[in-house]
């Protein structure tokens, strides 16, 4: 028997490895394995009041800090039957555009793209190519700037709380950020240039399940609840409060980790799941980048998330400042958050954070005091398509090569941007 | 002169400080020309893993047998270790309620195989190693993480507020939302350092920095309490982010 072992995956946020075993060429075994300390937030949220709830699980992700915190207040409002005010919807998801815009640039130009031009970091890349690491590090300092302005914070946002946001961002603040994204937009471009002059990586085909929150035009990242799941034989809505249809783990023979599938399949969420789910917002600009992308819908190549996600990136652009505009035309309120009349019942909300469908589910007593809650996050939720592509990688590598082998895992799973902070919850240690 | 060598790691965590520090993005190329980053997992994949190292910032808390046996490691291979961001400095949020049952809580969580799991009551790097500058928040501030590189360049140790999140607030004129607004913001007894972000937004401080030096938390308790709140209520908000007994 051979072992593959990639011990320490870099270039991710968390720690995990890859382990695969071979016995000839058959493989036998595919582990994603995490190695995050279980920090039992959930249980530790029990008793506390509700207010107390979001700033606590936003700690899971830091990348990902944005849509915890937005998931964890619309699972709480939807407990106690708060309605936030239209313009709280639309800042909630700018908020979520800025968190989209920031974690796609950080993820494609310094943890994904050096692997395709065969550079260990982003920081040696820019030693050869400082033009597409400071293109990165643009786009990415925008999301953030979002983030800051409407969150408070680039990182663990403070601004929303529960009802609405501490203090609406002002005026000023807003033309500020539209300036920001008018400027931003003009290097929309060169991210589709980059993306599209990157060197192929077809290594791994395999028919792909994907799931992702229904949007008509692609345009909510916050809002909705029915998620769709999507193969080449079916479709299936699944609705917020049904979703342990989504997460009905079950611990398989060939791997550590438990594994979320529908109707017995893994399936993949994320950017390349949410554009197959919702291909109407693909016109335009957007179709005409999809070309030069050399991307087809459905996909059966997992690397393609990459080039979703810079699909998405340009249009978050546009995106963020849609709605900075339906916000300036509306007139921006200085609004306080709604009041909220904590009262016992449960409220389960899904959203699409940048890696794909995040689940938070409180029951809460007649005082607002949690007594259970249940986290699913997308990293989790990937684990086990994950698991099978990789699986699908090492079977359709014509080479025994460990090192090309390993190149090739690493790659694939960097493409579904793994979270492993996120992970524990679902995902066993080893 | 060599530049000196770093490395970056984060124990159990968010990796909230990591990004900060990716966020640096007007200086980051700056910041890396002045040093010799040798180990940053999160960013590279080719890192030395057993080079000695000048400086070490380490993020995290330790929640595991395999946690404290890298940064003892780290401890071994550095000559300053820096330890990054509240969990880091005061165990954070996974140390909260640190003293219930870990063994029901894992069960709970992932059934009977979590009583297998590697995993220990969340610790600050000082219960475990010695560390030589605590760099406190959730997520530690941009600005301070560029001074503790312009410090430590320069052979010099940066100073952070140990005065509480108040003063800053006053300095800001904000309304009090203890005071004038009855609500539970944790400002008096929080070091500051952030501005007094969150009630500068009207939103109460929920500690994220952990404690401030010198506050007077019996007499913080007692106002509290006259004010309507709950003391076991109370003690346990105030340790979200430090679990008792964590003294620096």
């Amino acid at each position: 028997m051979t072992t593959i072992a990639i011990e320490h995956l870099a270039r991710v946020e968390g720690h995990g490895g890859i382990t695969v075993e071979l016995e000839g060429d058959a493989v036998t075994n595919v582990r994603f394995d995490v190695f995050e300390g279980a920090r039992l937030l959930e249980p530790l949220v029990r008793g506390k009041r509700y207010d107390e709830v979001a700033p606590i699980l936003s700690r899971i992700c830091a990348i990902c800090s944005v849509a915890h915190s937005l998931t964890s207040l619309k699972a709480t409002e939807s407990a106690f039957g708060v309605r936030v005010s239209p313009q709280t919807e639309l800042l909630r998801e700018l908020l979520y555009r800025g968190e989209s815009i920031e974690s796609h640039a950080l993820h494609l130009f310094l943890l994904a793209v050096p692997d395709y031009l065969n550079y260990p970091s982003a920081t040696a890349l820019a030693a050869d190519k400082p033009a597409a690491v400071l293109l990165g590090l643009r786009l990415k300092k925008l999301g953030n700037q979002i983030q800051e302005a409407i969150g408070g914070r680039a990182v663990h946002p403070v601004n929303a709380v529960p009802g609405g946001f501490g203090r609406v961002p002002t005026l000023d603040q807003l033309i500020a950020l539209r300036g920001s994204l008018m400027q931003g937009r003009t290097d929309a471009d060169a991210v589709i240039d980059l993306v599209a002059s990157l060197p192929a990586a077809d290594f791994c085909h395999s028919d792909t399940v994907y799931a992702a929150l229904r949007s008509p035009n692609l345009d909510r990242y916050y809002g909705g609840d029915e998620v769709m799941v999507v193969s080449n034989r079916s479709r299936a809505i699944v609705r917020a409060a049904d979703y342990r249809e989504l997460t009905n783990e079950k611990a398989v023979p060939h791997s550590h980790a438990k594994h979320s599938t529908f109707g017995g399949n893994p399936f993949m969420v994320g950017a390349l799941a949410r554009l197959t789910v919702n291909p109407r917002r693909l016109t335009g600009r957007l179709a005409v980048a999809m070309k030069r992308l050399k991307l087809l819908l459905p996909a059966d190549n997992p690397m393609d998330n990459n080039k979703a996600q810079a699909l998405e990136l340009i249009d978050d652009l546009d995106r963020a400042l849609e709605s900075i505009e339906q916000l300036l035309r509306a007139g921006l309120k200085d609004e306080r958050p709604m009041p909220v009349h904590p009262r016992a019942g449960t409220g389960t909300a899904i959203t699409e954070a940048p890696r794909g469908l995040l689940i938070h589910s409180y029951t809460y007593d007649d005082e607002g005091r949690v007594t259970a809650a249940d986290v699913v996050t997308p990293t989790a939720l990937n684990a086990a398509s994950l698991e099978l592509h990789l699986r699908r990688a090492v079977e359709q590598c014509a080479e025994r090569d460990e090192s090309v082998i390993s190149k090739r895992l690493q790659m694939i799973a960097r493409a579904y941007d793994p979270c492993i902070s996120c992970s524990v919850h679902l995902v066993r240690q080893r | 002169m060599s530049k000196p060598t770093v490395g970056i790691f984060g124990l159990t965590g968010c990796a909230g400080d990591q990004l900060v520090i990716l966020n640096c993005e007007d200086r980051l190329l700056d910041i890396v020309a002045l040093i010799d980053i040798r180990d940053f997992l999160m960013a590279s994949s080719e890192n030395d893993e057993g080079c000695p190292l000048d400086i070490a910032l380490v993020e995290g808390a330790v929640l595991s047998r395999r946690d404290a046996d890298k940064l003892r490691a780290i401890r071994q291979r550095s000559k300053i270790l820096v330890a990054l961001g509240t969990c880091a400095v005061w165990g954070g949020v996974a140390a909260m309620d640190r003293g219930k049952d870990r063994a029901r809580l894992l069960e709970e969580v992932y059934g009977e195989i979590g009583l297998t799991y590697d995993s220990s009551p969340a610790q600050a790097l000082h219960e475990v190693v010695k560390v030589d500058l605590g760099i406190a928040g959730c997520p530690i501030e941009k600005e301070h993480f560029i001074a503790a590189v312009a410090a430590l360049l320069n052979g010099d140790t940066p100073l952070y507020p140990e005065y509480p999140v108040c003063t800053e607030c006053r300095m800001r004129e904000n309304n009090c939302l203890l005071i004038e607004r009855g609500e539970l913001c944790c400002g008096p007894i929080t070091a500051g350092g952030c501005e007094a972000r969150c009630p500068e937004l009207r939103v109460p401080c929920v500690g994220c920095r952990g404690p401030a030096g010198d506050t007077n938390v019996p007499s913080f308790v007692a106002m509290l309490e006259q004010k309507g709140f709950d003391r076991q209520q109370l003690a346990a908000r105030l340790r979200t982010f430090a679990p008792e007994g964590v003294a620096q």
